[in-house]
């Protein structure tokens, strides 16, 4: 059976017109976004994550191409998209007059919650997000990270199948950015979709399982995160990591003379291998006769691919 | 009325209600009414304006014409008061993202916001009416007879599409507006223009279409009777108010004062009776129709933007 997508565009485009002329903030977009993962869409600021976001979710009109959601139509279907995801905008904001508590059952009561389920809802998600204290009162007395908390609680009051978090980590502080982490991880265990858009990739780029790199309105590449290392492996070659007890020199020695090595290091007997090719079978036969601690491939970060996919080495 | 717009008017009623700037206006109007009345009050004791009779049944249409006065200032600025921050407001605090990332069309918004504005226009106008009137009432010891309730509850139509003529008219300003301040400034312009402007460029029409007037001598008619204008003077200025009156059509403080002018006219300057409710009604209906044709259009207009307009850049 093939992989099921909740997230699809085909060349999707996005062209404003103002009166300097047309920008082009969507290049025929193509994504997929299995079901049941962490997606990452990474992207400086301006490459058009926020444009992307807003026409799944039925805030802007495609210019060309489509997109869908759960199989619904973000066009034609987009009422039926906004009933099934949960949305933390950017540059979103509350009523400042009203309570948190106020906020999530107007909100709530849009999404066309039941009343009694909405009453239970809104104490849940307050409580997942830390602000069952803070529900009664007004949200101008809350703090940039309670906000971003309350934003987050807003997305999970319908209890959607699909989440999409525009900037998620903004404003709030290293503990909130832990809740985060903890609670994303456990809805994506639950089954649920998330796509997560950030130019801060150190602080969630490490819990998705797959991402695309867009850039200038254009993916520039996407995939899990071993196919995406596996074409950074392509391009920049494979490291390894060997930690041995004893002849560290004559080890290097060895390794050199292997076919594809380009590269051997030596810092505190840690050797650093980079290799053209995977040679991780031939390593372990020339450490046998080494007193070796460890012995690993160094897979690339998030951060190495976003350098890499965004013109550190491909262009 | 659907559950989704339901919610939108009950959150926009209550946030008004609950706004210093919607009792601040009621306050205004109550204020300049009572001091109006009061000032009217002491004129017509001064002055012992003869057939006033304070305290009789006329001194009533000389607070009607003060009332109608007070709400032709405060009715648009009611208006623009609930229009201008509607969409605007919103889109600049970004809550407007959280509203339509849910289930709910664009025109369910927009309806849900109208039909709360006209709630909470019809009870301004009406708090401030039933506030002020028996207030200023009381103050000078008038009484009304049963006509004129009836003209003074008629008068209140005007009021409420004249209120709703200008929330339109900011609603479609803060529809394409991203900054409420801006769109407030736009509002007040155009209320400027309508109550100020307005009224000087229909003088200046007319003056341009019929020239200076003519040179004036007074007939002054001998044992202290009343200054005669001769017959031409007298035709120049009928002229010239009916061209100005024509440019004039277009403003909807113009078509509100007429009306209610016209509910409180009496049947000659001799006569004690008003002219009737149903030949009022058949002569000046074209006012209530061209006030409620402004709210009509501008809340089309409304209509057709906000759900063309897209959210986010």
């Amino acid at each position: 059976m093939g992989v099921e997508y909740v997230i699809e565009t085909e060349n999707l485009t996005k062209v404003y017109r103002d009166r300097t002329g047309e920008v082009v903030a969507l290049d025929n977009v193509d994504i997929k976004v299995p079901k049941g993962v962490l997606f990452g869409l990474f992207g400086p600021n301006g490459s058009g994550k926020t444009t992307l976001i807003s026409i799944l979710v039925g805030l802007q009109l495609p210019t060309r191409g489509t997109a869908r959601v759960l199989g619904f139509d973000c066009v034609k279907q987009s009422l039926e998209v906004r009933k099934r995801v949960g949305l933390l905008p950017e540059n979103y904001g509350f009523y400042e007059y009203m309570t948190a508590y106020e906020n999530l059952e107007f909100l709530g009561r849009l999404d066309g919650i039941p009343r009694e389920e909405l009453r239970r809802r809104i104490s849940e998600v307050l409580e997942l997000v830390g602000l069952k204290d803070w529900a009664h009162t007004k949200v101008k007395a809350f703090s940039r990270g309670m906000n971003q908390r309350l934003a987050l609680a807003q997305a999970l009051l319908k209890d959607p199948e699909v989440l999409i978090f525009d900037e998620p980590t903004l404003g709030l502080d290293p503990q909130g950015s832990v809740m985060f982490r903890e609670l994303v991880t456990r809805l994506v265990k639950e089954g649920r979709t998330v796509l997560i858009s950030t130019h801060l990739l150190h602080e969630v780029g490490f819990i998705c399982s797959h991402a695309a790199f867009i850039r200038k309105g254009r993916v520039v590449a996407q995939g899990s995160l071993e196919e995406l290392a596996e074409r950074y492996r392509e391009s920049r070659g494979y490291s390894y990591e060997v930690v041995v007890q004893e002849r560290p020199e004559d080890l290097i020695k060895e390794l050199r003379q292997l076919e594809g090595v380009i590269e051997v290091g030596l810092e505190n007997n840690v050797v650093k291998v980079r290799s053209s090719r995977d040679i991780m079978r031939e390593l372990i036969k020339v450490t046998e006769g080494y007193r070796v601690r460890s012995l690993r491939e160094l897979a690339p970060s998030w951060d190495e691919l976003y350098q890499f996919y965004h013109g550190g080495g491909r262009e | 009325m659907n559950g989704k717009v339901a919610v939108i008017v009950r959150k926009e009623v209550l946030e008004n209600l609950k706004s210093a700037r919607f009792w601040g206006l009621i306050g205004l109007f109550v204020l300049l009414f009572v001091a109006m009345s009061a000032a009217i009050g002491s004129a017509a004791r001064g002055f012992a304006i003869p057939g006033l009779g304070l305290g009789g049944g006329r001194f009533v249409v000389q607070l009607v014409y003060a009332m109608s006065s007070v709400m032709s200032y405060v009715a648009p600025l009611l208006g623009i008061a609930l229009g201008f921050s509607a969409i605007a407001s919103e889109r600049e605090k970004g809550t407007i993202r959280l509203v339509l990332a849910r289930p709910v069309y664009r025109d369910q918004v927009l309806n849900g916001k109208i039909i709360a504005a006209t709630i909470l226009i019809v009870l301004a106008v009406t708090v401030s009416t039933a506030l002020s009137l028996p207030l200023s009432m009381a103050l000078h010891g008038v009484t009304v007879t049963a006509d004129d309730l009836s003209r003074l509850a008629l008068s209140l139509i005007p009021s409420i599409l004249l209120a709703l003529s200008y929330y339109a008219l900011s609603l479609f300003i803060s529809v394409l507006s991203d900054r409420s301040s801006r769109a407030f400034l736009y509002c007040i312009v155009a209320w400027v223009f309508f109550t100020f402007i307005l009224p000087l460029i229909a003088s200046m029409i007319a003056l341009s279409v019929l020239g200076p007037p003519p040179a004036i001598s007074f007939n002054m008619t001998r044992g202290g009777g009343q200054p005669q204008l001769p017959p031409q003077v007298q035709e120049y200025y009928r002229k010239m108010n009916e061209i100005a009156s024509t440019v004039l059509l277009v403003s909807p403080n113009n078509r509100y004062s007429s009306f209610v002018s016209a509910l409180f006219t009496r049947r000659s300057p001799q006569a004690a009776a008003y002219v009737d409710l149903g030949s009022v009604i058949a002569t000046r209906w074209v006012d209530l129709a061209v006030l409620a044709a402004y709210a009509a259009v501008f809340i089309l207009l409304s209509y057709i933007f906000f759900v063309r307009r897209q959210e986010v850049r």
